[in-house]
């Protein structure tokens, strides 16, 4: 029983080993190509990569498929030549000799030969348009930053495009951000309630690469309360929401970037109770004898002039006027 | 061969067998079939935080101590044969803050989408006062004997619905649209100097609004060309115009105090841009935009008896047009040399009538922008990877003067602070790069801007004089004569494979240019940063990170109400502020099953606000106190583990440690007591824990699949 065991086993191998060798011997009995045409893996016509860049060789490129380009049925979806070249030096002396073989024409990690404005080339040959036609002029562009310098192109998982990882990515070079994220003001974004493409849009060339054409208007996507126009307007408030405010954080309140007095005395003058010392009052509540020194504590300045963004009331001159209805 | 070795010979020899035959085949395609199939994650699990951290749990849903759902979801599912989506991110389902997406796609030919996320604001302060009717427009301010009134929770909600549209129309030509719309409710700590008391009383912004964004636009995108098109609107609606306040003096009598708020608003734009690649090496873009923004709503303190002067108008009929227009240029002359260009044009006209409002003359007073900036760089590549790059930035600008109310001199009298007609500023830079190389890549960089404008607008002319009213004497922080220096350098360093640093120090230096005839306002500033990132692979599997970095900012600021700067009156402020990050990581895995990690982070800020008179005396006097320091600090340790219990699941476990600290006098006496509004009125006090420790503990288990 043991031997007849032995036997069947025997045969199942032979004949596995058969079948999976038919298609080869075939071949041979025809006396032509040995080797079989390898077969895309992922993209389109990848064979001609991935005949070596298998699951073996490179399972993270293969992870391509796991993206957009990855999508066969979308016919505009590139095959890996669309973006690293034909790369014909590299195909042919692949594997020859001890050292590394020629790149691709386009490679796109850190020691690659390629320009920066050769690699994002690469990329634009597809995706110049919509917001993305004034990448060139914009200041990523130029200075070297690449679409691969923030996107992972052969992963599934784009750390840039998520809502609470985006500011992994862009924390690398923007250290200062990094330091006021975590300031006690801050927008929530390093707990990923926004994100730093909130507001600014990193292919454009607006001014600070603000996602709308001024600071103002991309405030006021969140804040629009404070575009009025108000029946009192003060006059920062409408040219540019960062004279007084930092937007990626403070440790003064509100994201001010200084704390009242001192920062409305950067404009205002030193006469009457604006000219007030900075100051704490004592715990005595009898002696807060009024808003000449309220300047600091609390609100400060904000105490009485309560409606700094600008004020809707007809009442008298100096309600409105100075903010405080 | 024992039996028992036998009968395992003969299995593996059957195994093996079927191997050949199928499982190779079937095992490969399996693998690549992992590799490319979108990944898709299901986790759930709870945790717990020991104690309240009012401010760092101001954000994330979790201010309180108690535990919490953790919920998050991430489906992404593919038709390979038809190439639709989709993609289902939820993201901290179990918290009050919360987001959730859906998108159905046919890549390349139709989407759509929708969102909704939710955003809270909790007030890390705590309140307790006898206010009445918080978040409501009516409030009610009954004086309290501090800490006896109710305790109050102050936060703001935001929630967010949304659509998304994507359509294919023909090859190259896309429509994309978007509508948000957004609820924001709650409440924000406000104060007001009621009508019968000099000392600001406590009281709550109401916040009950609604805004609506609609955003519609064609790309066109086809070999040379590319355009873009469309339109934006948002609309802005508060449930709330006025809040009335009653407050009682200390003899116990009822006040009114009406505090306006923000009315309706609504902008709309129109816009189109576009790029065309003259030749390979040569592109021009242009953008053009054009907006309008309304405010028309009706005044609420008009229609109140006594408010209002008999000329004031019912509304504002409010207007602004913003005309935009931009031309671009990128072109590589020659092979080594790249230059950008580009003219931008921005024109703010607010079209607002100069209504009087008061019987005394005052009027609303419009304000204008009219900018041209442009910018010309260029880039030399030289050998070795090196590059140099110059610049030039100018920024002209011309801006309104709207004259308000007459004084006695004939110069406006409602304006606080002096302005000027026209601003600009020149930008010159120079930057060296080095890049392309395997192992060092830096930047060395530095700039110069000098901003200058017009002479400043007198406010009033006391006596024939204008130094004799202190506000002629104030150069205001954004126009005011400006030189700043700016320093760059970068370097990015990977000796080996495994590890890279990078260096950088960045440093600016601003000088006011304060003159004899104008000499307050700020003076001279400085901002340094310098970090240090570094990043290593001790193995395939396990990895350390660690960063510093250390920023120092400084600002002088003089004050002053006589041209002598020695004066007594005169004040100087020293304000600086230091910040020290460090950041440790730590990835690693111990077995395939089992992956640990470990973050620390630790960062102070230091501020300081020393302010001394003309005279070299300390500023503050009997009975202010002069300012301490104030240190903010945080350290957060966070350590988890994941451990794969198969090839789809895990379990994954966390644990936080975060200590805050902070010793911010900004809500106290100086005697370290809490803050109290009022003098024998309101009594509201505000306090807040200045130092909170918290530890948490989480687990949860984590579904994939493809």
């Amino acid at each position: 029983m043991n031997r007849l065991r032995l036997i069947a086993a025997a045969v199942g191998l032979c004949a596995g080993l058969l079948i999976n060798t038919a298609p080869a011997v075939a071949a041979d009995a025809k006396g032509g190509d040995t080797k079989p045409p390898a077969k895309d893996l992922v993209l389109k016509g990848d064979a001609k990569c991935t005949a070596c860049h298998d699951e073996a060789d490179s399972p993270e490129a293969l992870a391509i498929g796991k993206t957009k380009h990855g999508t066969r049925a979308d016919q505009r979806t590139p095959s890996c030549t669309n973006c690293h070249g034909e790369s014909v030096k590299h195909e042919k002396e692949a594997g020859r000799g001890s050292g590394k073989g020629p790149a691709p024409d386009f490679a796109f990690g850190k020691k690659t030969k390629n320009s920066a404005e050769e690699r994002n080339q690469q990329c634009l040959n597809c995706h110049q348009g919509g917001k993305r036609i004034h990448w060139q002029s914009g200041v990523h562009a130029n200075r070297d930053v690449t679409c691969a310098s923030c996107h992972k192109i052969h992963d599934g998982h784009d750390k840039v495009r998520s809502k609470d990882q985006q500011t992994e990515v862009c924390f690398n070079c923007h250290k200062e951000q990094r330091n006021q994220a975590n300031r006690p003001s801050h927008h929530p974004v390093i707990e990923g309630k926004m994100t730093c493409s909130s507001c600014h849009d990193v292919h454009s060339d607006n001014p600070k690469m603000m996602v709308r054409g001024s600071t103002n208007d991309t405030c006021y996507t969140c804040h629009m309360e404070k575009r009025g126009p108000f029946l009192h307007s003060h006059q920062p408030v409408t040219e540019d929401c960062a004279i007084c405010h930092n937007p990626h954080g403070t440790t003064a309140a509100n994201l001010l970037k200084s704390r009242p007095p001192f920062l409305c005395q950067s404009c205002h003058d030193g006469s009457g109770h604006h000219g007030q010392s900075a100051g704490l009052p004592p715990s005595s509540r009898a002696s807060n004898t009024g808003f000449s020194n309220m300047g600091t504590v609390a609100r400060g300045c904000l105490n009485c002039h309560t409606n700094i963004h600008g004020s809707n009331s007809t009442e008298n001159a100096t309600a409105g006027t100075r903010f405080t209805r | 061969m024992s039996e028992k070795n036998k009968m395992g010979f003969q299995r593996t020899l059957l195994a093996t067998a079927m191997l050949c035959a199928f499982g190779g085949a079937y095992g490969g395609d399996d693998e690549v079939a992992m590799l490319t199939t979108p990944d898709s994650s299901i986790s759930a699990g709870v945790g717990n935080w020991s104690s309240d951290r009012a401010q760092q749990g101001a954000y994330d849903g979790m201010r309180d101590n108690g535990a919490y759902g953790l919920v998050d979801i991430n489906v992404s599912r593919r038709n390979e044969a038809d190439g639709t989506w989709l993609n289902v991110v939820g993201r901290n389902l179990g918290l009050d803050p919360r987001d959730l997406s859906v998108d159905y796609t046919r890549q390349g030919d139709f989407g759509i989408g929708l969102d909704y996320s939710r955003i809270v604001r909790e007030n890390p302060l705590d309140f307790n006062s006898g206010l009445q009717g918080k978040g409501d427009e009516a409030q009610r301010l009954v004086n309290i004997t501090p800490g006896r009134g109710a305790d109050l929770d102050l936060k703001i909600k935001r929630d967010m619905t949304g659509v998304r549209f994507f359509k294919n129309l023909m090859p190259g030509l896309d429509f994309n649209a978007s509508f948000k719309n957004e609820e924001k409710n709650g409440e924000r700590n406000w104060g007001a100097r009621t009508a019968t008391t000099s000392v600001p009383s406590f009281l709550t912004e109401p916040i009950d609004s609604t805004t609506r964004q609609l955003d519609a636009r064609f790309d066109y995108a086809k070999d040379k060309l590319q355009l873009s098109a469309g339109y934006y609107g948002s609309w802005y609606t508060n449930h709330n115009d006025l809040v009335t306040l009653t407050a009682f003096s200390n003899a116990g009598v009822a006040n009114t105090t009406y505090l306006s708020l923000p009315l309706d608003n609504h902008a709309h734009q129109i816009f189109v841009e576009g790029g065309y690649q003259f030749t390979p090496t040569t592109r021009g873009t242009f953008k053009a935009s054009y907006g309008r923004a309304e405010q028309d709503d009706t005044l609420p303190t008009r229609r109140i008896t006594g408010l209002s002067a008999a000329v004031a108008p019912y509304s504002l009929d409010g207007r602004i047009d913003t005309k935009r227009a931009q031309l671009g240029l990128t072109s590589r002359p020659i092979k080594d040399l790249s230059i950008v260009a580009n003219l931008r044009y921005d024109d703010l006209d607010e079209k607002t009538p100069q209504a009087i409002i008061t019987a005394g003359g005052v009027k609303v007073t419009p304000q204008d922008y009219r900018t041209i900036a442009g910018k010309l760089e260029g880039t030399y590549r030289l050998p070795y990877g090196y590059s140099v790059t110059a610049g030039v930035d100018h920024k002209d600008q011309k801006r309104s003067i709207p004259f308000g109310s007459l004084s006695d001199q004939g110069y406006d009298a409602q304006r606080a602070v002096p302005m000027r007609k026209s601003v600009e500023e020149t930008t010159y830079r120079i930057e060296g790069r080095k890049s392309m190389s395997e192992t060092i890549n830096g930047t060395v960089a530095y700039s110069r801007s000098d901003r200058d404008g017009s002479s400043y607008n007198v406010i009033d002319n006391v006596a024939g004089l204008a130094s004799a009213n202190a506000r002629n004497l104030v150069n205001p922080m954004h126009i005011s004569d400006r030189v700043r220096d700016k320093w760059r350098m970068a370097l990015d360093w990977a000796p080996v494979e495994k590890f890279s640093a990078q260096f950088s120090v960045d440093y600016a230096n601003d000088d006011y240019s304060t003159k004899s005839g104008r000499p307050y306002g700020l003076i001279d500033g400085s901002a340094m940063i310098y970090a240090v990132d570094a990043n290593y692979a001790l193995t395939d599997e396990w990895s350390l990170t660690a960063w510093y970095s250390h920023d120092d900012t400084k600002a002088r600021n003089r004050l002053g109400t006589t041209l002598n700067t020695a004066a007594a009156s005169t004040k100087t402020a020293d304000l600086r502020e230091r910040g020290d990050s460090i950041g440790l990581g730590l990835r690693g895995e111990i077995s395939s099953r089992l992956a640990i990690g470990a973050d620390y982070q630790w960062s102070k800020t230091k501020s300081e606000y020393p302010q001394e008179l003309g005279t070299g005396a300390v500023a503050a006097t009997s009975p202010m106190s002069p300012l301490s320091d104030i240190n903010n600090r945080l350290t957060r340790l966070s350590l988890f583990g994941k451990y794969k219990l198969d090839k789809v699941s895990e379990l994954r476990f966390d644990y936080i440690f975060e200590r805050w600290k902070t010793d911010d006098w900004t809500w106290q006496f100086s005697d370290g007591s809490p803050f109290v509004y009022g003098v024998n009125t309101d009594g509201t006090r505000v306090s807040f824990d200045d130092h909170q420790t918290s530890h948490f503990v989480g687990a949860r288990y984590i579904y994939r699949f493809q």
